[in-house]
């Protein structure tokens, strides 16, 4: 027989390392003759999208368009330290330190343009440098190329100390984190009593980032986040021999396919935080967290199991369901 | 990577003489996808490699009167996507589309699911259940003809001799009015190594009356093969609850040596009573259909 339930998940997220952990970030900004920017930094984008972001700080704050910047990727020999993506703390620290590396290298940019136009309220916009009253303007290149000529300070440095006060000793009371990520997510499934199977068949996913800088990008990270939810509640397992983990392959490790995964509705709730980049927070981590507390709620509200061992696969689920029949109905059926 | 000689032989008969010549020493390659694995996990030295992906003889669906040839080197793609197979042999396609996901079914052939001889595999039961007869061939013996339940008896083992080559699957196409179902149990949708599977194949006469049916599990025991003793309870016979519980219960007697019985047997049983409750109910018009009756 097939069992439908719903179930709820929901959790908080202390971003970045809290504890007083020491949790830095920096960027360098170098403006180039052509009115090019190129942003060094040691945070690693392993395909979440940071290169794009610190792309978009720099446009927003510079009125330049994405295509001028320049991101270098992480190298020890060129680029300064960001510390490690985890802890869903590079948008929130790595882009705090780009973001004030900008702003470092446009006080400067302002300060030329102001002699240059002899106005002093100026917007940075359309590649253009622009006296809101009076409407003089000067193009972003010209403005770069005058800043190398008159030996302005053209590259500059951002920093970011996202380092917390750590909780009382002996109270373990206290604010261990800068901010905090809120999230909750809705599952239903589909749980097939006769073989232990469990179709997840539509997820909600509703997620407080702060800010979405990116909306789409937000929405990828929360919709991996889920597939990476299901695989932990429902086939991903590690069986250790001996305390040695035996050789495994992705055949044998069983992650979702796209086959697995329903309809994940993400809905992005913005509640800006003042030190946040732009009031953003972070994503990564909390987007996989409600999934499977989510999941094994459905369970239960699908068949009465409370499940407390992971995952629930086809084998394990069937077992639980057969001690379930044995308990209700007697040892003779 | 190891080191072997390749042969890309340009006609069957040159494919049949370097198999003669190199019998004991050669793997034979077609799609690849359990070989290639284990020749990278070194569980495989051949030191002769006989491709036959590109002999055109081993390749193509074909009709002669009621029977269908399929050439061993057709890839589950080509099965689920020819008219000929969805029309005559739909339990081929509904098991090939559980075959890994796209790229595998794209490159892997039913000849290499046959001649694997995986306890796993997805493709060989159907193939079983449809009374399939496979056509073998040797320098030294010509032309042979087995049973497709006589070609795997131990598990990765196949009946063929060192110098055959499988070079056609002959499969009657199913009489009007016959039914099959097909499922897969694994932990996931797609690329997953089956805990089991089911092919039934079935046939009633116009009273109702049960007149034919094969029942095939896969990934249970060592080998896939019918399972007769069930096959009698229910042949002959007009089904009801009763008959489909007793042919449950002979069906569960004649399986041994099956790995993880915890599991299996039980769960078993659940997809032969559900499988075998779709294919006799009269709703069943809407599900895995062959032919119009």
């Amino acid at each position: 027989m097939k069992k439908r339930g719903i179930g709820i998940g929901s959790m908080y997220y202390g971003l970045g390392y809290g504890y007083s952990r020491p949790d830095i970030a920096s960027a360098t900004i170098e403006l180039c003759e052509d009115g090019s920017l190129i942003v060094r930094t040691g945070a690693v984008d392993f395909g979440q999208g940071s290169d794009t972001l610190f792309c978009q700080i720099v446009a927003e704050e510079l009125g330049v368009a994405p295509d001028d910047i320049q991101i270098v990727t992480p190298d020890t020999a060129t680029t300064p330290d960001a510390g490690p993506t985890s802890a869903s703390r590079v948008a929130y620290v790595g882009g705090n330190a780009v973001l004030n590396a900008t702003l470092a290298l446009k006080q400067t940019l302002h300060g030329v343009a102001e002699s240059i136009l002899g106005e002093k309220n100026l917007v940075f916009i359309n590649r253009e440098v622009r006296a809101e009253t009076s409407g003089k303007w000067i193009s972003f290149t010209d403005l770069a190329r005058a800043c190398h000529l008159r030996g302005a300070q053209i590259v500059e440095t951002g920093w970011f100390n996202n380092t917390t006060d750590d909780v009382d000793p002996y109270t373990a009371q206290g604010d261990a984190y800068a901010t905090y990520c809120w999230a909750t997510q809705l599952a239903e499934v589909e749980v097939d009593t006769e073989t232990g199977k469990v179709e997840v068949l539509r997820v909600v996913a509703a997620h407080d980032v702060g800010r979405a800088l990116n909306p789409s990008m937000v929405e990828a990270q929360i919709e991996g986040g889920v597939v990476m939810g299901i695989g932990y509640a429902l086939t991903e397992e590690i069986k250790q021999k001996k305390g040695y983990t035996p050789k495994i392959s992705l055949g044998e490790y069983m992650i979702p396919t796209s086959l697995d995964v329903p309809s994940i509705e993400s809905c992005i709730v913005e509640i800006p935080v003042s030190t946040g980049p732009y009031g953003a927070k972070g994503v990564g981590e909390p987007a996989l967290i409600p999934t499977a507390p989510a999941i094994l709620n459905a369970i239960c509200d699908a068949i009465g199991i409370r499940i407390t061992e992971l995952p629930a696969n086809p084998r394990n689920l069937h077992r639980l369901i057969q001690e379930k029949g044995k308990k209700t109905m007697g040892p003779e059926n | 990577m190891q080191n072997f000689s390749f042969y890309s032989p340009a006609s069957l008969e040159d494919a049949l003489i370097y198999l003669s010549d190199h019998a004991e020493t050669c793997k034979i390659i077609a799609g690849g996808t359990d070989l290639i694995p284990n020749l990278r996990d070194e569980k495989l030295h051949p030191r002769h490699m006989l491709n036959v992906l590109e002999l055109e003889e081993l390749g193509g669906i074909s009709e002669i009167e009621n029977t269908i040839r399929i050439g061993p080197t057709t890839t589950f793609a080509e099965l689920i996507e020819t008219a000929l197979i969805n029309r005559f042999l739909p339990l081929l396609v509904k098991s090939s589309s559980q075959v890994g996901g796209p790229q595998i079914r794209n490159r892997g052939t039913i000849g290499g699911n046959i001649c694997t001889g995986s306890p796993a595999a997805d493709v060989l039961p159907a193939v079983i259940a449809l009374d399939g007869e496979l056509e073998l061939r040797s320098k030294k013996n010509g032309t042979r003809r087995i049973a497709a339940s006589e070609a795997v008896q131990a598990p990765y083992n196949p009946n063929l001799g060192p110098d055959e080559l499988l070079t056609g699957i002959f499969i009657h196409k199913l009489k009007p009015g016959t039914r099959c179902a097909y499922e897969k149990v694994a932990t996931r949708n797609a690329m997953a190594r089956a805990f089991m599977n089911l092919s039934i194949v079935l046939q009633r006469d116009e009273e109702g009356v049960i007149s034919d049916v094969r029942i095939v599990p896969g990934a249970m025991m060592a080998f896939a093969r019918r399972i007769t003793v069930a096959e009698e309870v229910l042949a002959g016979k007009k089904p009801d609850e009763f008959l489909i519980a007793k042919a449950a219960e002979t069906l569960l007697g004649d399986l041994k040596g099956v790995w993880i019985p915890d599991y299996k047997i039980p769960v078993f049983r659940n997809i032969f009573k559900r499988l075998l409750g779709e294919l006799l109910s009269e709703s069943c018009r809407n599900k895995e259909r062959v032919y119009a009756d």
